[in-house]
């Protein structure tokens, strides 16, 4: 056998302190504490938050395999989340019965109606310039949002469409108590998503770390120099968005299956699903997949408590008007995060910490 | 060939199609009624304009994409509402001239105070982000939040319906055509607008630095000009430009709202992609286009009309994805 490459020894390296690390620890108690918010905190408020966070996690990265790993600007992510959402919506609410063999079919045309409508977009904007991709997908996002206000007797208009769920997903279906929870249609249902989002995360992490994703980094640092070594940026630029647009799509299903209701203010608002995925990623970091995590919870936490902080702060100082105008504008202070986000970090947290990291690994392997 | 042919009368073709596309609507529409629609589509196209042109030309010398300009815009309508509510009396007034000078108080004090705007905007963060395009898109959205939540601090989260001068509210009947006094008026602001851009950019020497710019920036430099402060320039005028197009946009529409200027940015985003990034012509008949099929179908087919534009922009981004007129670049 022949001699092993540094790559190769490194690699393997790699491998073996794989599972003793801490962020490998770290991950796990994640997860961990995911599987059992239900059985610790079975308040309706803490689990749905939980639900929302592993959502808005997953949406997040699908959006980063645009931003972070392709170095494209999306506009339209919160239309294919809306489109994934509608399309479940379509074949178990409106147009068919509540069956399973329904619910897969709605993931089905989510991702065939998203995957279609993403290669469209791609091809129309990227033949200019990618940023042509920002705008394009603005404009198509609010003729969708146009459409399914407009097409009233097709969607059900600003009402939307109320879904009830097939057998086990049910919300009158209960199996009896388990370690003094009742597991009803609801916990399953947050488990299945639970697990679904899981499983997708984990597709982008293989999808990120394959070498599709290594030529998708090159292009994002580089155009012409990707260009240069042979890759056709054009073909894996579409691959990664219509990847990107179909996961964010399933999501938008399970959405769906979550809040038990679509309509177009919940799914398809572009300025509030986009604002809020793009504080995500820009706060957790760009092209780290992980990012998305912690910006998710940070956002989701802070939005859920805020009125209490609004409240705390009108007990403690009952004279400042200016303090309550501003907190109860809060999302100025989310916009002011943001640009400075930008301007000093552009990495987001989770990039931040990497870099500190390998900086003091190699601090370390130069005092050795 | 055919190819040979179609170079050689390309232009009069071109010019051939837009005249029969734009009688076309005369099939179902009545001919009083297609009046009407075509001041109200030439004066919606020239607002159109009015924004547009802004993200053009910051477009075309600074190579930066504006995504900021919708809340400029908006920042532009809620001042002139300001000064429209301090001057009622004027505005009330049974007088041309009060009016009009109600009226051109606001828009100077609507410019002075956006471009003020926008030069903090381009000093504090724009300058930072220069080449990076999407940390443009992705700042200048930032800005976008900011912007419009302090409209929604400073003058309240509501509607609130546009306070229109009395003048401007009316109209003029000639030979049975109902025609508002406020599209003409428009029509005349964004002639006027484009004669100074024109102006400006072709006769003057600033102009010629300016465009300069856009072919060469780095030379430009070299020949020592201060490259910076004529961007912060551009960037002001572009938001100058905004404010004049929000300002013009309220009392159209009559009504302002914080969120106004994400609808208008995207009208101005699909003219520029028709006329093509960087043109002030370009964004001219973009806009006209725009304005005109909107108001068509409008009348036509109502529920279709959001969706015409759309629909243009990727029939022209199909056949001529550079938009109708590129710019040197």
């Amino acid at each position: 056998m022949a001699e092993p490459t540094p790559v190769q020894i490194f690699r393997i390296a790699e491998k073996r302190k794989q599972y003793r690390s801490g962020s490998f620890f770290l991950k796990i108690g994640i997860l961990a504490l995911f599987v059992l918010v239900p059985f610790v905190f079975p308040s309706y408020k803490t689990v749905d938050l939980a639900m929302q966070i592993i959502m808005f996690a997953t949406l997040v990265a699908s959006f980063d395999i645009l931003l972070g790993y392709t170095g494209i600007l999306s506009f339209g992510h919160g239309m294919f989340f809306g489109i994934g959402a509608y399309c479940v919506a379509f074949l178990i609410g409106k147009y068919g019965m509540p069956s399973y063999l329904n619910l897969v079919l709605g993931f089905v045309t989510a991702a065939l109606t998203a995957s279609a409508l993403a290669l469209l977009i791609s091809f129309l904007s990227l033949r200019v310039k990618a940023i042509f991709f920002a705008m394009i997908t603005l404009a198509i996002a609010e003729l969708a949002i146009v459409l399914a206000t407009g097409l009233s007797h097709f969607t059900g208009g600003e009402d939307g469409i109320s879904l009830s769920m097939p057998g086990i997903f049910a919300v009158s279906f209960s199996i009896g108590d388990f370690m003094g929870l009742e597991i009803t249609g609801r916990v399953l249902t947050y488990y299945f998503i639970f697990l679904s989002c899981l499983g997708l995360f984990l597709l982008m992490l293989r999808f990120t770390h394959s070498p599709l994703g290594r030529v998708l980094q090159a292009i994002r640092d580089n155009v012409q120099r990707a260009e240069a070594l042979g890759y056709k940026t054009f073909i894996f630029q579409i691959i990664s968005i219509t990847f990107g647009c179909v996961v964010a799509a399933i999501i938008g299903g399970l959405y769906a299956m979550w809040v038990g209701y679509v309509n177009p203010a919940s799914s398809l608002e572009v300025m509030a699903i986009m604002l809020n995925v793009l504080l995500m990623v820009i706060i957790g970091g760009m092209g780290t997949l992980y990012g998305g995590i912690v910006g998710a919870a940070f956002l989701l936490i802070t939005q859920t408590f805020l009125p209490d902080l609004q409240n705390l702060a009108k007990d403690f100082f009952p004279q400042a008007t200016l303090l309550h105008n501003v907190l109860e504008r809060w999302l100025l202070l989310f916009g002011i995060l943001f640009i400075l986000v930008v301007i000093f970090f552009p990495k987001g947290v989770i990039g931040s910490v990497q870099d500190y990291i390998s900086r003091r690994k190699t601090i370390l392997l130069g005092k050795e | 060939m055919a190819t040979t042919t179609f170079e050689r009368w390309g232009r009069e073709l071109t010019i051939a199609g837009a005249i029969v596309l734009f009688l076309l609507p005369l099939i179902g529409i009545p001919g009083k009624t297609y009046l009407t629609l075509t001041i109200a589509g030439v004066a919606m196209g020239m607002l159109l304009f009015l924004v547009a042109s802004g993200v053009s030309i910051i477009f075309g010398l600074m190579d930066v994409i504006n995504f900021a300009h919708g809340a400029l815009f908006a920042w532009g309508a809620y001042v002139g509402f300001s000064i429209f509510q301090s001057l009622m009396n004027w505005v009330e007034a049974d007088s041309v001239l009060q009016n009009f000078a109600v009226f051109l108080i606001a828009l100077v004090a609507a410019m002075m105070v956006v471009a003020l705007l926008g030069v903090i905007l381009e000093k504090v963060i724009i300058r930072r982000v220069y080449g990076f395009h999407l940390f443009q898109i992705l700042i200048t959205f930032g800005a976008t939040v900011v912007l419009v939540e302090l409209i929604r601090i400073l003058w309240g989260p509501n509607d609130e319906v546009m306070i229109v001068p009395l003048t401007f509210s009316r109209n003029w009947d000639i030979l049975d055509i109902i025609v508002y006094r406020y599209r003409v008026i428009c029509i005349v602001i964004g002639l006027i607008v484009y004669g100074v851009i024109q102006f400006v950019l072709k006769k003057t020497k600033l102009g010629t630095i300016v465009r300069a710019g856009v072919e060469n920036r780095d030379m430009v430099q070299a020949m020592g000009h201060n490259i910076f402060l004529l961007f912060t320039g551009v960037f002001a005028a572009g938001a100058g430009l905004a404010a004049l197009g929000g300002l013009a946009m309220s009392i159209f529409s009559r009504q302002v709202y914080p969120d106004m200027g994400s609808t208008y940015l995207l009208f101005a985003f699909i003219v520029v992609i028709i006329g093509g990034l960087g043109s002030v012509t370009g964004s001219l008949v973009g806009a006209l286009i725009v304005g005109l099929s909107y108001n068509y179908v409008a009348y036509l087919v109502p529920w279709a009309a959001a969706g015409v534009n759309v629909l243009i922009m990727i029939i022209i981004l199909l056949i001529r994805p550079t938009g109708l007129f590129p710019a040197g670049k």
